[in-house]
């Protein structure tokens, strides 16, 4: 039996999930609960798309066909899988970990950013962006520069937390594709692959800070394509609800779950807690380690 | 459902050019700015009707709830066609840019039956494209003329890194176009040569193909909003983001026929033996 921690969420259940910590905590029964079983078709969703349908009682059918069919029930509270292939391969984690997890954030009044989360000077620092914005190559320079990674990809804040945002630490690992494991000159040998198919590798990663830390800032990404264009720049306002607002982590999908006002609630609670900085720099790892340096001068300032 | 109409072509053939002069046209008129913000047009409908490039990954995320870097070629192939059907259903006739081929590997069309309200088909000298596309990738002159004859070829992608779009077939310069020529959508043809010396009426035109309002006077400003000084002048200000990262400049040289100076006799020889069908049906003079 699975009795580990996600997000500060107690997770138990039959399907084993080596990635994440275990438990540790009080011994509240399980938050989350996973199981092996039948998935079946949703006869008529109130919504859907081709992946993913919402039947009228709130609960959802996620299918990526070669790998798994998810249902999660209404209240975020199970996930029933019906694996396609070797329910302990990783690719059934895969979409557990993403748009599966994102559909129990918004069932729980947390809120999922596509963001990558390091601890700096004792604060959470994110930075978001769109795949391939850079998010994990940026988390990736801070580790090899000895910082802690909370969330790589998916980071979930908690907008309700009294005072101020707080992230939940998810597992301690990066998703690297194999330019940036070169790059990086980390070795592939024995690691595993996000699919068998592809070059994205999962690192597991020794300075992982366990506990939920206070987020204090979201960098968003924007890839500059000259130095001479690069900038550092704090947002405020609308123009910080909207990046907020955009960060969020399967947000058209969130839109549907929770409705438009729920949602903005949550982006706005988290936005006011914290700062935006419009962060447009060249991505290149030869710029990384300067990036690394200004980005933890900045934070150590604030 | 109104469908999509797309600004489709074979890559460094006008259609950036093409889409900044309608979006400028939409707004009156209005300077192109690169530094305002596009992010996410297939779901802010204050921004206009012309959009994005359709390869993004983002847009496809968002209508299918998925992390599109967790799935493998063939399953995105597979679901692209998915993901263009669902914007339509719900879409006020959007424009938006393609260099992908219009049929699949698969032999299907990327672009479903009932989401494609017309194609605006823009076509330029293939010894011109040859010699922007090489400095857009930084390719050779004849690395980039076997790259359009490669029935293979595809623009972006790999398995070992992430890139920022999805892989597009391009199936030769000629295949790329004949599947675009024959696809069984409403079609408007206009050639980069012809936007060179006569860019009013080549809006005029495509406004009216696509229903975009265009008096004389806002085409006029259009067409002033987006003379390639212009357009180098923004890039040199804010830069471009559609630069590849192997370019110095997206907006190089803006010339028809540039590639007389450049060119050798053995490698026009061979651009017009790869493509002279197609050359010839286009009306591009062939030397041989």
């Amino acid at each position: 039996m699975t009795d580990a921690v996600l997000c500060g969420l107690r997770v138990a259940g039959d399907l084993s999930l080596p990635e994440l910590l275990p438990w540790t905590g009080d011994d509240r029964a399980p938050d989350l609960t996973i199981r092996l079983g039948e998935v079946p078709p949703i006869a008529e969703p109130v919504c859907g798309g081709p992946l993913l349908q919402v039947a009228a009682d709130g609960s959802c059918r996620f299918e990526v066909a070669a790998v798994a069919a998810y249902r999660v029930d209404a209240g975020g509270r199970e996930i029933t899988i019906a694996p396609a292939v070797d329910s302990d391969s990783p690719d059934v984690r895969v979409f557990l970990f993403g748009t599966v997890f994102a559909i129990v954030c918004f069932r729980r009044n947390l809120l999922p950013l596509h963001a990558s989360v390091v601890k700096i000077a004792g604060k959470a620092v994110a930075f978001s962006g769109a795949s391939g914005a850079g998010k994990s190559t940026l988390a990736a320079a801070f580790l090899k520069r000895g910082y802690a990674i909370l969330a790589d990809d998916v980071a979930v804040v908690d907008p309700a937390a009294p005072g101020r945002a707080l992230v939940w630490p998810a597992m301690p690992r990066l998703k690297l594709w194999r330019d940036m494991m070169d790059g990086f000159a980390f070795d592939t040998d024995g690691l595993e692959r996000a699919r068998v198919q592809l070059e994205k590798y999962h690192l597991p990663v020794e300075t992982f800070a366990p506990e939920p830390v206070p987020l204090a800032a979201v960098y968003h990404l924007v890839e500059a394509r000259e130095q001479r264009h690069e900038e550092m720049r704090l947002l405020s306002g609308v123009e910080a609800f909207l990046a907020l607002d955009r960060a969020v982590y399967r947000r058209q999908l969130g839109l549907r779950l929770v409705g438009k006002e729920e949602l903005f609630a949550r982006s706005r609670a988290a936005a006011s807690a914290v700062r935006s900085v419009r962060l447009s720099r060249l991505v290149s790892l030869a710029r990384a380690d300067a990036i690394v340096d200004q980005i933890a001068a900045r934070e150590t300032a604030a | 459902m109104s469908g999509i109409f797309w600004l489709a072509s074979y890559p460094k053939s006008g259609n950036t050019w093409l889409r900044l002069a309608l979006q400028s046209l939409e707004a009156g008129g209005a300077p192109v700015r690169f530094d305002e913000d596009k992010d996410n047009w297939w779901e802010r409908k204050d921004r206009g009707r012309v959009g994005g490039i359709v390869s993004s990954r983002p847009f496809f995320e968002s209508h299918l709830n998925v992390e599109s870097s967790d799935l493998t070629a063939e399953e995105i192939e597979e679901l692209r066609p998915q993901a263009i059907i669902a914007w339509a259903e719900g879409e006020n006739s959007p424009i938006i840019k393609t260099h992908d081929a219009f049929l699949s590997s698969r032999g299907t069309p990327l672009f479903p039956d009932g989401s494609t309200r017309g194609a605006v088909v823009i076509v330029r000298d293939p010894r011109d494209v040859a010699v922007s596309f090489a400095d857009h990738s930084g390719l050779s002159i004849d690395a980039a003329i076997d790259k359009m004859a490669d029935p293979g070829g595809m623009l972006a992608g790999g398995t070992k890194r992430l890139a920022n779009q999805f892989s597009q077939r391009l199936p030769t310069w000629s295949g790329h176009l004949a599947g675009w020529l024959e696809a069984p959508v409403p079609k408007l043809m206009v050639r980069y040569e012809e936007m060179k010396t006569d860019m009013a009426s080549v809006l005029a035109k495509v406004a009216a193909f696509v229903e975009i309002d265009a008096p004389a006077a806002a085409v006029a400003r259009a067409v002033a909003a987006t003379g390639f000084d212009k357009l180098q002048a923004e890039e040199d200000r804010i830069g471009f983001r559609e630069r590849a990262p192997n370019c110095r400049q997206f907006f190089r040289r803006g010339v028809a026929g540039g590639w007389r100076d450049t060119l050798t006799a053995e490698q026009v020889g061979r651009i017009e033996t790869d493509h002279g069908a197609m050359m010839r049906r286009l009306g591009y003079e062939v030397s041989a």
